[in-house]
């Protein structure tokens, strides 16, 4: 049997909707950054497929695009804790219900 | 390509990137042991240790300033035109223009800070907001999606540790953890949306992308891809229903934060969304007019665009804090500008990208005023403002002239900016098919003059008692801020009066 690029888009989008599904309905801060890792990781997996698929794979674009949005998301999962740390020293919780100073 | 030449045409960015690397380290030698100082002594005694502090800070506040200025420097060296790597970095008198104006925003940006005494480390802080313009000249001067992915990330982590800055203050941690998670919630939707894009074209040039567009047909990834971009950019220009983050991150941010995300994000965010969908998806533009809807961006746009005139002007109404109303009244002029890019053409992006400069410009003032009203009172409320004419007949005024060009009323660049994007709207299609979006639009704004009169008549109707203030700052502190605000205030009104200045050379750089 060979994989085909369908099956891998298949995979990115239900790893994606996993993500956003996490993100949205999830109630801790730290559970919510994990669902966007998640997104970011099959954008990622896209950028690989497509580019491992394309009629001439030897420009790089999609490896590049990957490595690229790879140290990107690392550093937002670094100010995505440290903003939680942040929230947590004032609210003693993660939870984002409680986060309630902002509203109108 | 040499190297040496790559450093000529990207020398902007490099001089922007230096001087946050310089502010950062000045900030760490001469304002540690002040800034440490300052925390031991919170409280009644605070002022102890901030000589040293707010001489540190002004250090830092000069040297960005100086690096600034040799930027625009730097960016009118450019040569006029130059392509390199496949449009990863792009210089244009239309780059060119709109790096000068991002730069001069942050400029303005940064004079607010300097009076700004929340902020315990002013190095780190600057550095930061440095950091933040490089992302906007990237964004700027780039046609190719990766690079606009890379500029959008730098921007957006940026602003995200700056609304987050002020450790002490709840609300500023609360602000900055919500516009991280919709911002990089966000993010993730244009990264997906790019990944789709590559994988239908190929490629991540955006004059490519288009090329291949035009000769084959649409497919529903392709369409799928495109939709996820949109709804990416939507957040970062906080178009209705992807706004919910703008109102608590311009309440709870400190307020150059506020006034950055306000102002330089917004409009590099609408000068790469132009390119973007005119250039990039130009040939799947589609219509949004009444009589004769083509699926495409554009009608995707026109709904985004009245939904956010509809929700932002309607919310606003019921604001009781300037910045929350700010925020929303942010969220409905988002509406109008995309109005110009739904008209398309170059006379629509011209007048998009003159009304978003204006209104960029209109809002550092506003927020600077609200800075300075928050120094005073404490506060920020509708409240916090009555009587502020009998305290600072200047502010007051130019707060007056902010409120009434927001609400594009004639004399100011409000009203030449909604009459230029209007009328070209009205020109785009033909049977003035976008008709619709622009009784909208002039609804909307009927409905906004509502709440910006408010704030005037807080302002000078609204008589209290003179409230005990218990620290004022010598005065010495406001001139700088005080005459940047008069100044800005100024341009609004110049800009009304003369648009062309600015007007005629968007248009003369838009190919």
């Amino acid at each position: 049997m060979t994989t085909t690029l369908q099956a891998f888009l298949i995979v990115s989008a239900g790893l994606f909707s996993i993500g956003l599904l996490a993100a949205l309905s999830r109630r801790h801060a730290i559970f919510i950054l994990i669902g966007i890792e998640l997104m970011l990781a099959a954008a990622n997996l896209n950028f690989i497929a497509f580019w491992r698929f394309a009629p001439q794979p030897h420009q790089p674009t999609g490896v590049m695009f990957a490595i690229f949005s790879i140290a990107i998301s690392a550093a937002e999962a670094a100010i995505g804790l440290a903003m939680v740390i942040a929230v947590y020293r004032h609210y003693h919780t993660t939870n984002v219900d409680q986060f309630d100073q902002l509203k109108g | 390509m040499s190297y040496l030449e790559l450093l000529k045409l990207a020398s902007p960015e490099a001089i922007v990137v230096i001087t946050a690397l310089a502010v950062l380290t000045i900030g760490l030698t001469t304002g540690r042991e002040a800034a440490s100082a300052t925390v031991s002594t919170a409280g009644p005694t605070r002022n102890a240790g901030s000589s040293s502090s707010t001489r540190s800070a002004a250090l830092c506040s000069f040297v960005a300033a100086l690096g600034l200025v040799i930027a625009i420097g730097a960016v009118l060296m450019l040569p006029r035109n130059a392509t390199l790597f496949g449009g990863m970095l792009v210089i244009t008198p239309l780059t060119s223009l709109f790096k000068i104006i991002c730069i001069a925003l942050v400029f303005f940006t940064l004079l607010l800070t300097t009076s700004e005494k929340s902020l315990l480390h002013p190095g780190e802080y600057l550095a930061i907001v440095l950091l933040a313009t490089v992302g906007l000249m990237l964004l700027v001067g780039s046609e190719e999606l990766l690079m606009i992915f890379i500029g959008l990330e730098l921007l957006g982590l940026s602003l995200y540790v700056m609304a987050a800055f002020d450790k002490n203050d709840v609300r500023s941690a609360e602000a900055g953890l919500k516009y991280f998670l919709f911002g990089s919630t966000s993010s993730a939707f244009t990264l997906f949306g790019i990944s789709l894009i590559y994988g239908m074209s190929g490629t991540t040039g955006l004059a490519a992308i288009s090329a291949k567009l035009a000769t084959a047909s649409v497919q529903p990834l392709l369409a799928v891809g495109v939709v996820m971009t949109l709804v990416g950019f939507s957040f970062k220009i906080a178009a209705a229903p992807f706004h919910l983050w703008a109102p608590d991150a311009y309440q709870g941010a400190p307020v150059p934060s506020a006034a950055f995300i306000a102002s330089g994000s917004k409009v590099a965010s609408f000068v790469v969304l132009g390119k973007i969908v005119l250039v990039g998806f130009a040939p799947v533009h589609g219509s949004a007019a009444w009589h004769g809807m083509v699926a495409g961006w554009s009608p995707v746009l026109a709904v985004l665009a009245a939904f956010s005139i509809l929700l932002g002007n309607l919310v606003a109404l019921a604001q009781s804090n300037v910045r929350r109303l700010l925020a929303y009244s942010a969220v409905a002029h988002g509406g109008y500008t995309l109005i110009g890019l739904v008209a398309g053409g170059r006379d629509g992006f011209s007048a998009a990208l003159f009304y978003t400069t204006t209104y960029a410009i209109t809002l550092v003032g506003a927020f600077g005023v609200v800075g300075f009203v928050r120094r005073d009172t404490g506060g920020d409320d509708l409240s916090n403002f009555s009587g502020l004419y009998s305290r600072s007949p200047l502010m007051a005024g130019s707060m007056a002239i902010f409120m009434l060009s927001l609400a594009g009323i004639p004399p100011l660049a409000g009203f030449f900016g909604k009459f230029y994007l209007f009328s070209s709207a009205l020109r785009a299609s033909p049977g003035h098919g976008l008709l619709w979006l622009v009784a909208l639009a002039l609804l909307g704004s009927f409905i906004s003059l509502y709440y910006y009169l408010m704030v005037i008549k807080f302002i000078f109707v609204d008589k209290r008692a003179e409230p005990e203030i218990d620290h004022r700052l010598p005065i010495t502190d406001h001139v700088l801020q005080k005459s940047a605000i008069s100044l800005i205030a100024a341009a609004v009104l110049l800009l009304g009066v003369m648009p062309d200045i600015l007007a005629a050379q968007i248009l003369a750089a838009i190919p």
